[in-house]
């Protein structure tokens, strides 16, 4: 599939140009293909259509969403381990949409990644030196002798014990797998890491440490992260601004502070109050209970994606119009035609909108 | 009389390795109508509790001890016969993992039709139609339609869903679910949950809700059990867990969690991780990540005490009261120290 | 499910081609000549030459290839052997019968051992019994069908005479003393045996990957939570599913299973496809050998399609096209 640089056209709102990683409608699509003898292409998965943000030197982007939304796909077209269909990924100034394999090579060293099963990322049949120092082999970033000694550096950094340089994957708890891979990314000082969902797979306690630890690497470091998880309350902990996607689009974008108190998105507020909350006395608060599944991405719904569940559809304006992201005070962006007035909202404040679209 | 009363259970594996300890004594009870909440974090034991007291546990190598009584018999000690005839009817299980859950070479309709011949004595169109009936229940849209489909034409959550139909088919006295949101997206989650407590309503059974999530059990647990190593913490009604924790390892639960509706500069995490269950620890299990760990409880394991708020509130700790309530007034409060 | 049909078609034309010119090839490449052979020691060159002019075979090889696919395709007929003139089609059709029962009776041997055991094994992992078939599972997997073959005939055949050791009789026609579905099965034991014991040691070892596995699937424990009995878990859940990737392997092993029917024929006298080729290749018998290249190729095809077919419809996961 051809990829259009050209396609980013218009100034995405929310876009700093000036990040260390510029995101513009970013397009994903995997085609869906038929035919006898020769393959036609005849539909496509949408997985990501239309993503834009940018995330500056130092902070920590949390992008949050439910399982289909796309965010796995998109992290995987900014590491450039997939091509994306369409749209521009700008990193450190670069444009590396298109880059070739060996073009590629230089900004893998500053563009890490971190996954999400501790399990299945590390390959069981290498010991931990050489899991944690391959990069820096294939990079030529020191001696035998000074990569072993930055490896047992880093072990250390993450809380392992440097003696078990020679240790085997299976020999380490999940918790200590993730440290493990934690350390794998660190080790040729990357700018940016992209963490998808790296504590969903722990035990909650485990996920606590992980969490503070890459917290103090952040600060140690000057890292900038790319957060990816499910889990609402692990995205607040450890982002700056936090990104909803829902079926392959960004949907709401705002500082931590702002999404969490006064979340303008419907799919953001239902998200929200979908969240257990840890207190007995919050039991007899209404929640906003979304029907239904998340659609097909291959046959999207039209206009407004969410229009289908969404509380507060409006017939012929939701699912005619395609809301863009609207701008809202403090660098909140959510793409709805008539956002959330408050929160938190009543069942029937959230179904009927008080005021009316966004101009 | 409690619906269901167990007491003092074991469950212990034979393996290559030695023993494995998965179960070491818990007791607690649930009465009809009445949700308790079995939290605890992997390797805990909670999942074993649950299938020792459905007998869904390998015959060989298993070594079982205790009592689980259900409407007046104990169901460890009962013949495998009689044991078949309550499963599936009086006693129900969900699961973990709704995508694995079904068998995905048999229509659903084939499946709950099946569910319920076992148990009732009733014409292929009678059990098709009772099943019909639950799938509408759960919120299958167009269940006529969807009752000949096969698992995999449905996604996680709509399976999760069926499950509970095929669970529920019997009208049973007690349902035990075992993680059955984990696997999904949280929006699904707050569906199951919704659903799970409106039937449980309508059909008065009890629920017993394994989960490691303790903002499920404060949605709808009425009781909670707390599970360390195969062991019970500390258990209790849920107020008075959330209210007064009184067990170190309770408030590194409560304490890890990142919260919603408050911001917190450093997560409390609680060091080191799950002890082997083939070798536990020698005293209290959770002394090597105790940060409260004093000399006793490396030799003496600490007995289920009543915690002084509530009778049924118990813990297993040998910190002295007056340092209990300090430290959960602290937690509480949002300034724990941090464990390191 | 049509374009699926028309794929498959598509690709059996093509690769009917690929095997018979790959083979026309092959012969080619041989330092022989057939016209020599068929002549005898007594010919002279010229006589040679006149016979391989009858034959065709002084002929380029495009041109007999040629005359091979027009012959086909106009006449369905696969030419005439070059050794003893009969029709090629005619061979064939008496061999493939006995093949065909060899093979097809092997199978139901194979199948009617394997999955008994296999599942017993699996059900009592460890136990004496699974012991013992995973030993037999070594040896029949280890010893070469020839030698087994040969064991059989001179324990059961020559010292216990139980069954005969060479002969093949009709099922249907009995156009000997011998003849008629109880002399033929009486015939065939033997082979049979010695024909599944190979196949039966892979798939007991098979089967029961199989059934541990699908043992300790989800849905197996669904179904005993549901308070199902030990036999309708057995039945309906556990063999439902462990046996559908024997489905899709009994379809490639009967591909591989006409080719170690040579072996046994060989043994055993028995009359069928693999000891004519190969008294065809001792010949230089183009034709002969290709027609029962021909046939097996297209028997083979025509099987592998029916099991795609079956596993679709078994599995419903499946979806063709």
């Amino acid at each position: 599939m051809a990829v259009s640089p050209t396609e980013a056209p218009v100034e995405s709102p929310g876009v700093d140009q000036n990040g260390l990683l510029v995101v513009e409608n970013l397009k994903k699509y995997f085609p869906i293909t038929r035919g006898i003898i020769f393959q036609r292409e005849i539909a496509a998965v949408k997985a990501v259509d239309g993503v834009s943000f940018s995330v500056r030197q130092g902070e920590t982007l949390g992008v949050v969403g439910e399982s289909g939304c796309g965010k796995s796909t998109m992290a995987r077209c900014i590491m450039r381990l997939l091509d994306p269909t369409a749209g521009r990924i700008t990193f450190d100034g670069r444009d590396i949409t298109n880059l070739s394999r060996a073009e590629m090579r230089p900004f893998r060293r500053e563009l890490m990644m971190i996954f999400q099963d501790p399990y299945a990322s590390l390959n069981p049949r290498k010991r931990v030196g050489f899991i944690v120092s391959e990069a820096l082999e294939v990079h030529n970033m020191g001696t035998e002798a000074e990569n072993k000694r930055r490896v047992q550096e880093l072990l250390d950094v993450v809380g392992l014990n440097p003696e078990h340089y020679n240790r085997f994957p299976h020999e380490f708890s999940g918790g200590q797998r993730q440290r493990i891979g934690i350390a794998r990314a660190l080790a040729v000082n990357p700018k940016l890491i992209v963490c998808d969902e790296p504590v969903s797979a722990l035990d909650v306690s485990v996920q606590a440490q992980i969490l503070n630890l890459l917290k103090d690497l952040q600060s140690t470091f000057g890292l900038t992260y790319v957060f990816i998880a499910h889990d609402l309350n692990v995205v607040r902990h450890i982002s700056d601004r936090v990104m909803v996607m829902y079926l392959g689009h960004g949907v709401e974008i705002a500082p931590k502070s702002k999404l969490y108190t006064a979340p303008k998105h419907p799919y953001t507020g239902a998200l929200l109050s979908a969240v257990p909350v840890p207190d007995p006395d919050a039991r007899g608060k209404k929640k906003v209970v979304l029907e239904g599944d998340v659609p097909n991405p291959i046959n999207p719904p039209s206009a407004c994606w969410f229009h289908p569940r969404c509380p507060r559809f409006q017939e012929g304006h939701c699912d005619v119009e395609t809301p863009p992201l609207y701008s809202f005070s403090e660098g909140q962006f959510a793409a709805c035609h008539y956002p959330l007035e408050g929160w938190p909202l009543t069942e029937d404040e959230m179904r009927r909108p008080s005021s009316g679209p966004v101009s | 009389m409690a619906l269901l009363e167990v007491r003092d259970l074991k469950t212990h594996f034979r393996t290559d390795d030695g023993i494995v300890k998965a179960v070491d004594g818990v007791s607690f009870s649930v009465e009809k109508g009445k949700t308790l909440g079995i939290v605890g974090e992997s390797g805990s034991g909670k999942s074993v509790t649950c299938l020792s007291i459905m007998g869904l546990n390998p015959k060989r190598n298993t070594i079982s001890s205790g009592e689980a009584i259900f409407n007046g018999k104990n169901l460890l000690t009962m013949g495998s016969n009689e044991l078949r005839e309550i499963r599936g009817n009086d006693l129900a299980m969900i699961f973990q993992d709704p995508m694995t859950s079904l068998n995905p070479v048999h229509r659903i309709g084939h499946q709950l039709v099946e569910a319920v011949q076992l148990h009732r004595d009733v014409s292929k169109k009678q059990a098709r139609a009772r099943a019909l009936d639950l799938l509408k229940a759960v919120g299958i849209p167009r269940a006529e339609r969807r009752i000949d489909d096969y698992p995999h034409q449905f996604s996680g959550g709509m399976r999760q869903r069926v499950m509970i139909a095929m669970a529920l088919v019997n009208d049973p006295d007690l349902l035990i679910a075992d993680e059955p949101t984990t696997a999904l997206d949280v929006t699904t989650q707050a569906q199951i949950l919704k659903l799970m407590t409106t039937l449980q309503h309508e059909v008065d059974s009890a629920i017993i809700m394994i989960t490691h999530d303790l903002g499920v059990i404060a949605e709808i647990a009425d009781d909670v059990v707390v599970m360390y190593a195969a062991r019970v913490a500390e258990q209790g009604p849920v107020d008075a867990l959330f209210k007064h924790p009184q067990h170190p390892y309770t408030w590194g639960l409560l304490g890890s969690l990142p919260r919603l509706d408050a911001d917190v500069e450093r997560l409390v995490q609680i060091q080191g991780q799950p002890p082997s269950l083939l070798n536990p620890p020698r005293g209290c299990r959770f002394h090597p990540r105790c940060p409260y760990v004093m000399n006793i409880c490396t030799t003496e394991e600490p007995r289920l005490m009543p915690a002084g708020d509530h009778r049924d509130h118990l813990q297993a700790c040998h910190l002295d009261q007056a340092t209990k309530d300090r430290e959960a007034a602290k937690l509480l409060a949002g300034t724990m120290a941090e464990a390191s | 499910m049509v374009r699926y049909l028309i794929r498959r078609l598509i690709w059996a034309v093509v690769l009917f081609f690929a095997v018979t010119v790959v083979s026309y090839i092959l012969f080619f490449i041989i330092p022989a000549n057939p016209a020599k052979q068929a002549c005898g020691q007594a010919c002279s060159q010229k006589d040679v030459q006149r016979v391989a002019h009858n034959l065709g075979t002084d002929r380029p090889v495009y041109y007999q290839y040629y005359k091979f696919v027009k012959g086909l395709i106009w006449n369905q007929s696969l030419g005439f052997s070059y050794f003893t003139r009969q029709s090629v089609n005619g061979i064939v059709g008496n061999a493939a019968p006995v093949t065909a029962s060899l093979v097809f009776g092997g199978v139901v041997l194979w199948m009617l051992i394997a999955i008994p055991i296999g599942v017993l094994s699996a059900l009592r992992p460890r136990s004496l019994l699974d012991r013992i078939s995973m030993t037999f599972v070594l040896i029949g997997i280890s010893a070469h069908p020839i030698w087994i073959g040969l064991i059989f005939a001179y324990v059961f055949g020559f010292r216990l005479h139980l069954t005969p050791i060479t002969g093949y009789c009709d099922f249907i026609n009995p156009s000997t003393d011998c003849g008629g579905p109880v002399q033929w099965a009486y015939h065939m034991v033997l082979p049979w045996m010695t024909f599944a014991i190979l196949f039966a040691a892979l798939y007991v070892r098979m089967i029961r990957a199989n059934t541990l596995d699908t043992m300790n699937e989800d849905y197996v424990r669904t179904a005993r939570a549901k308070g199902a009995p030990e036999w309708l878990v057995l039945r309906s859940h556990i063999l439902r599913n462990a046996m559908l990737p024997v489905v899709t392997m009994l379809g490639m092993d009967v591909g591989l299973a006409l080719g170690g029917a040579v072996f046994t024929e060989t043994v055993y006298s028995l009359p069928g496809l693999g000891k004519t080729a190969v008294g065809a290749l001792n010949n230089y018998d183009i034709p002969t050998v290709q027609g029962v290249i021909v046939f097996a190729t297209i028997a083979i095809i025509i099987f592998n399609l029916a099991v795609d077919l079956i596993y679709a419809w078994v599995d419903p996961r499946i979806r063709l096209g």
